[in-house]
């Protein structure tokens, strides 16, 4: 097999070539088949692999990005303890040298790492940036990077910006989709206010600049970035103040250091900035976590994220006498929230018009919500992404002419199946998972009601109909949901209005037909004989009264009253399953029963009153103990209408006719 | 998570102004999370927002705890502008932060040149009581001049510190009724007032 699948792999591979030698080897269709198999699996083998591949090198890449911000941050500080470290040796130097040259070289040293930097930045604000003409000589560079502004209403963002401060002017630039910058305004670092949003429906490291032409939110990527933000507006707020002091024998990087530990301690929505005392008793990752879940999160390590938070909040109870305790504790609570707010959308969103891709697309999410104990909200959303799935594909099966009855209750059982494998332990939500199905019940009664069940359908069809949803209903009760009787219920105003009409209907056409009153002529041996046995198949037999090739001694009416009404025998048995329905259908029977017997000539036609009497009597003694017999043995009930109307009927005829019945037993034709 | 605000519950925008280390951020903290806390660390600018019922009905309240300290009272004007109500906050036991309400008093009617604005003078770290550097009469007195009420709280214990939110909250709130049923007088009434700040500025 795999010798004959490298030549897939062969640079000159064509398909024709392939294909026709394939022909040539093979022998017979069995053999072709085999090949097609052996490649069809190889495909199949393919496709996976490469599933495999690309998924390991997205991982790959995730993994890499994370690296490479690790490392640019680790180079960050680098460059600070490197600059730090030289000023530390020049000073060391010039403690050497006499003391009066020892602040120039200092002073000295420091502009020139500054005037490196300015005009770095200078640099990279001519180059990048479009559309911005003013000068920058001569003015200190303090911070640059990326933000993302959000609307200040629904907290969306708005468009990428980025931003160069300098000691008197901040510069506000677009990120266009080239990577471009485009000059959007300039700001005086002096009369602007900066506000740190501390706590903003969930929205994470944003702060709002108020300037003078109103007020703009901006959002960083990470913790730190903001507060280094709000540090560096502020060295710009008070830069002049600064530079004051400045003058002194410190130069710029000690002022710097003396800032950071302010920075890493502001009170509670800081996370990696505990308080110095207590880094010594909180474990570097239980003060890290909130962070590290928001990562996990992003990254849709879902699982990962909930071990995390699990884990965290077993250690804090164990440990809740670190004074931090609850500050972690609130932030790990936020993140908790936010992966389940993640999870319910993830699950919301699964819904597909094939409910076992959506089944199998919810297990996921489902399991962690479940495992985080947000069962009620978990099985609504799940119960609601079924609803669609179903409600989809029943009108689908509908447009197909298929069978829409087994389709639903297949879908509950498999919802149902599924739904108690995940919430077995809590029955809130078994209760909701009976809810729910009556509520699907209900549409599917009234979709089974809308399409199926309207006005004028034949009794067959509707007891076809009924038949099939009932068959499967009552297979629910397996899995312990028992919802026949709600079913019977819904559909029970329409059956019985369904069955009035029907009785109407029927009632109608009774001795509608020209009748003749005498034997019935079906004219060919055959004809007699395919009549015979239709009635045998419906149960009754009617040989006893052929005469002749081609007779039957009966009325034609008579005939197709008998066909007739045994099929709507069996068609009234099957809906009279439910006790409910029982009573108008033994009305109908009977009633359409009566019509029949009371069937008289016109009094003007020339007939055998006996001939009259007899189709009467075998109606009473041959078909209506039939009739009454089948419906007990399909329905399982007792027809009572229909015995008591043999029992008065018999006695009618039987009292003052005894004569004629051995008149007819002996009678020749 | 797509819920846009402005068309959720009302946001009444309260602000925390008064000296440096009175105890706004306390105030601030012990209200949105229950809990206070110890460690002194200036505040800058921060904003909270927090889902409340009031009365009945849910609302968001929206603080802005500002920075007490003087440098930063150049641009306190760019903050004040935003506000619809004002907690003043000064120390029962720093006389020094009780004669600076006057001056933040001043400072928010020039801003919102509005001498009605919901406004609620809050003496805090009532359980201090023994080192109690403001009499009493001498706060209430100061709240009547400016027609405001008077409240004494305290972060550490919880003390009147949803009082004061809601309290506050409550002003604002028939202060907007009241705005938008405005009748004609009122609208010219307003006309006037933004002409006013017109020439001002």
């Amino acid at each position: 097999m795999t010798q004959s699948m490298k030549e897939f792999d062969d640079f000159n591979f064509s398909v024709d070539k392939y294909t026709k030698e394939l022909t040539r080897e093979c022998v017979g269709g069995s053999d072709l088949q085999q090949r097609k198999k052996e490649i069809e699996a190889y495909s199949e083998q393919t496709s996976a692999t490469l599933k495999q591949t690309c998924k390991r090198n997205y991982m790959k890449f995730i993994e890499t990005a994370k690296e490479i911000t690790h490392l640019e941050s680790e180079m960050y500080q680098l460059s600070h303890i490197l600059i730090e470290q030289r000023n530390i040796l020049a000073s060391l130097t010039d403690g050497k040298t006499s003391s009066n040259l020892k602040a120039e070289s200092v002073e000295a040293d420091n502009a020139t790492t500054e005037d490196l930097e300015n005009s770095h930045a200078t640099r990279a604000v001519k180059e990048m940036v479009q559309g911005f003409n003013g000068n920058l000589e001569g003015k200190t560079f303090l911070n640059e990077g990326a933000l993302i502004e959000l609307d200040p209403n629904d907290y969306r963002p708005i468009q990428r910006v980025f931003f160069f401060l300098f000691n008197d002017v901040l510069i506000v630039c677009k990120v266009k989709h080239d990577k471009r910058l485009e000059f959007l305004s300039e700001y005086d670092p002096k009369k602007i206010a900066v506000i740190n949003i501390r706590d903003l429906d969930g929205v994470k490291n944003a702060i709002s600049i108020i300037t003078t032409d109103g007020s703009k939110m901006y959002q960083s990527i990470t913790a730190a970035g903001k507060s280094e933000w709000i540090e560096k507006l502020n060295e710009a707020f008070r830069f002049d103040q600064l530079k004051k002091t400045k003058k002194g024998p410190a130069p710029q990087p000690p002022t710097r250091v003396k800032q950071q530990p302010k920075s890493e301690t502001p009170p509670p929505s800081h996370s990696p900035a505990e308080p110095k005392s207590l880094e010594d008793e909180t474990p570097e990752w239980v003060s890290t976590a909130s962070e590290e879940i928001q990562t996990l999160i992003a990254q849709r390590h879902f699982e990962d994220a909930q071990a995390l938070i699990k884990r965290t909040q077993d250690y804090l109870r164990l440990n809740n006498k670190l004074p931090s305790a609850t500050i972690i504790e609130r932030k790990v609570k936020e993140q908790e929230l936010k992966l389940t707010n993640v999870l319910l959308k993830e699950l919301s969103n699964s819904h597909n018009r094939n409910l076992q891709i959506a089944l199998r697309a919810v297990k996921r999410p489902l399991k962690i919500l479940v495992e985080m104990g947000r069962f009620r909200q978990a099985s609504a959303t799940l119960l609601k992404v079924c609803t669609v799935s179903l409600r989809v594909a029943q009108r689908e099966a509908r447009r197909n002419n298929a069978e829409i009855s087994e389709l639903f209750f297949c879908d509950l059982t498999q919802v149902a199946c599924d739904f108690l494998n995940a919430f077995e332990e809590q029955p809130a939500c078994v209760s909701a998972l009976v809810v729910w199905c009556n509520a699907e019940l209900q549409y599917f009664a009234s979709q089974l009601i809308k399409h199926y069940l309207t006005k004028g359908t034949a009794l067959e069809a509707v007891a076809k109909c009924v038949e099939r949803v009932r068959k499967p209903s009552t297979k629910l009760t397996e899995i312990g949901l028992d919802i026949s009787y709600h079913l019977e219920g819904l559909l029970r105003t329409t059956l019985e209005s369904l069955i009035e009409e029907s009785k109407q209907r029927l009632l109608d056409t009774v001795g509608r037909t020209e009748e003749s009153w005498q034997p019935h002529n079906l004219h060919t041996k055959s004809n007699l004989k395919r009549m015979l046995l239709e009635l045998d198949s419906l149960g009754i037999d009617v040989r006893a009264q052929t005469t002749g090739d081609t007779w039957i001694n009966l009325t034609q009416s008579t005939v197709v009253f008998i066909r007739h009404f045994l099929q709507l025998t069996e068609h009234c048995a099957c809906l009279a399953k439910c006790e409910t329905l029982l009573q108008s259908l033994e009305l109908l029977l009977r009633d359409l029963f009566v019509a029949q017997h009371a069937l008289k000539p016109p009094s003007d036609m020339a007939v055998d009153p006996n001939f009259v009497m007899k189709n009467k009597i075998f109606l009473v003694d041959n078909l209506l103990p039939i009739a009454i017999e089948k419906f007990r043995h399909i329905s399982g009930r007792q027809c009572d209408s229909l015995r008591e109307l043999q029992t008065k009927l018999a006695r009618q005829q039987g009292a003052p006719l005894p004569k004629q019945r051995s008149v007819y037993t002996t009678d020749v034709f | 998570m797509s819920k846009k605000p402005t068309a959720g519950p009302a946001l009444h925008k309260v602000i925390m102004v008064g000296s440096g280390g009175v105890g706004k951020s306390a105030l601030t903290l012990q209200f949105m999370y229950d809990e206070f806390v110890e460690d002194y660390e200036p505040t800058k600018a921060d904003s909270y927002r927090k889902k409340v019922v009031l009365d009945g009905e849910e609302v968001q309240i929206d603080i802005l705890d500002t920075a007490g300290q003087e440098d930063y009272a150049a641009i306190r004007d760019n903050y004040f502008r935003s506000g619809e109500g004002f907690l003043c906050v000064f120390s029962i036991t720093d006389d020094e932060s009780f004669q600076a309400t006057q001056e933040f008093r001043e400072q928010i009617l020039r801003v919102k040149n509005d001498e009605s604005i919901p406004f609620l003078l809050v003496g805090n770290k009532c359980d201090l009581n023994d080192k109690r550097k403001v009499p009493l009469n001498e706060c209430q007195l100061r709240a009547q001049q400016w027609s405001v009420p008077y409240v004494e709280t305290s972060a550490k214990t919880r003390e009147n510190v949803d009082k004061v939110f809601f309290d506050l909250m409550r002003e604002i709130r028939s202060r907007k009724t009241e705005d938008s049923k405005a009748t004609s007088g009122r609208a010219k009434d307003r006309c006037k007032k933004r002409r006013l700040k017109c020439t001002l500025l």
